[in-house]
């Protein structure tokens, strides 16, 4: 199978589908860290970054998914020997290319951005932050790639949409439930992140993988 | 491999495709596939295949190496031929020379530094069908390969299917152009109102001008003796369309896209 996400890589990469999505991350990073953030306060713009980029994972996992052309993942399929095999394959590689703009997005404020730099504590917990950040992007890409919504016009309103819902609901009580993103920026923010942090990661690994799940189920009816 | 009482339809409440099929395709059997456009072939091979499960039914036994070459092979990818090929054989895990071979096999060694997006019908469709042969397939789909081939390939292709089935291989062939006709012990699957109809490939009418062609049309009318041939359970009737020559390939491909029978009569 890693040669088939050496495949997808290579064709994502030489389609320049990936400059979309890393053009919008550094916007973002720059705004983000358009004045340094003050000692004592890195945690708090790890946690927002990892929020907030989850719109930009998802649309690296969109492009890349939408690379193929849908004859070729029929080939890639029966080259791969199993349909499951090219599903996970395409996955794989998003999840590649996301962990590759989550890197950038937790390194670049350590060069420019931080007055100071973090605890290694607080430089974990902001990748875990991001980790789950591009989990869920990722699952959000996956779900409105070409494969599940057919119409690029519908596949980036719900891309949108579907992103704008998910920090609504968590921002309402059932929002520890949902992908609890603004849950885990406020609890960054108010220095309690640690007390959150693993119902927060359950909650969102769990509707990664229903999410992940529901796409494997959409893509064996419609390959 | 097997499709037992095989049923497909594409959404739950849309129309069946293909209802209740059953159909065996043994070790080392040819088969062409035929019936009118849309009329569920390229479904029938998606299900062999295993693109998508079936709606009810099962498909037990199917070989483990599959070869799929799609009746439009998709160019719009950023590479050239052959970095296209080099990537499908480390998939396959087989040596890239494989790729090289079969390159000049299908005469298509030429097309190899070009670009995918470049490549004419023919030469797109010679790289899906050597791509589907990379790795000895034990079960080969080919979903009109002959369409737009030059003769050298058009030619080899029968070979190559012979050379699996006598391997072992299953070959399952949708071809409008009834390239197999002459292909020795080849089955015929017609599909036609969700069903599968499984029968000998018809004989080569005798008219035919590859194989021996008949008279000069005297007349744009046809004679009564033509108008009415018996072909089959149901009667067929036979309408002269005269073009010019030049043209004579072209219409003579859509009509048997349509599923119409052929024949040329200069």
């Amino acid at each position: 199978m890693i040669h088939l996400v050496r495949f997808k890589l290579a064709a994502y990469g030489r389609s320049h589908r990936l400059l979309q999505p890393t053009i919008g991350l550094f916007v973002m990073l720059v705004i983000f860290y358009s004045t340094l953030t003050p000692p004592g306060k890195e945690l708090t713009a790890y946690a927002d970054s990892a929020g907030l980029l989850i719109l930009v994972f998802a649309w690296a996992a969109r492009g890349l998914l939408d690379t193929e052309p849908s004859t070729q993942r029929l080939i890639s399929m029966t080259a791969a020997g199993r349909p499951g095999r090219e599903i996970g394959a395409g996955l794989l590689a998003a999840l590649i290319v996301n962990l590759g703009l989550a890197a950038i997005a937790v390194g670049f404020p350590l060069l420019h951005g931080f007055a100071a730099m973090p605890a290694p504590a607080d430089l974990a917990r902001g990748v875990a932050l991001h980790l789950l950040g591009l989990g869920t992007g990722t699952a959000l890409g996956a779900l409105t790639s070409r494969p599940v919504l057919a119409s690029p016009a519908v596949s980036m309103l719900v891309l949108f949409g579907g992103y704008v819902a998910l920090l609504l609901i968590s921002l309402t009580p059932v929002g520890r439930l949902a992908v609890p993103i603004m849950p885990w920026m406020r609890a960054a923010n108010a220095g309690v992140l640690d007390t959150v942090l693993l119902p927060v990661s359950a909650a969102t690994l769990f509707w990664i993988a229903a999410s992940l799940l529901l796409y494997a189920r959409l893509r064996r009816l419609n390959p | 491999m097997r499709l037992s009482t095989v049923s497909f339809r594409y959404s739950r409440r849309g129309p069946w495709i293909l209802k209740d099929v059953e159909l065996t395709l043994p070790s080392g059997s040819v088969v062409e596939v035929t019936g009118r456009n849309g009329a569920g072939k390229s479904t029938l091979l998606r299900l062999l295949a295993g693109f998508v499960p079936p709606s009810r039914g099962t498909i037990p036994d199917r070989p483990a190496v599959v070869g799929y070459a799609p009746d439009v092979f998709p160019v719009g990818q950023p590479f050239t031929a052959a970095d296209y090929l080099a990537h499908m054989c480390r998939i396959r895990g087989v040596p890239p020379a494989s790729a090289a071979d079969l390159a000049v096999r299908l005469n298509a060694t030429h097309l190899l530094g070009q670009p995918l997006g470049d490549l004419s019908k023919g030469s797109a469709q010679k790289i899906g069908i050597i791509q589907s042969l990379l790795a000895p397939p034990d079960l080969l789909i080919l979903d009109e390969p002959f369409a737009g081939l030059d003769e050298q390939t058009r030619a080899e292709l029968p070979v190559i299917i012979g050379e699996i089935a006598a391997r072992g291989g299953a070959v399952v062939v949708s071809d409008h152009q009834n390239q197999l006709r002459d292909f020795p012990g080849a089955e015929h699957w017609l599909v036609a109102d969700g069903r599968v109809t499984v029968g000998a490939l018809p004989a080569p009418a005798p008219s035919d001008a590859r194989t021996s062609p008949s008279p000069p049309i005297p007349s744009a009318e046809p004679s009564p003796s033509s108008r009415d041939v018996p072909q089959g359970p149901s009667p067929r009737v036979v309408i002269e369309v005269i073009v010019d020559a030049d043209e004579a390939d072209e219409v003579e491909q859509k009509l048997r896209a349509g599923g119409y029978l052929t024949r040329r009569s200069s």
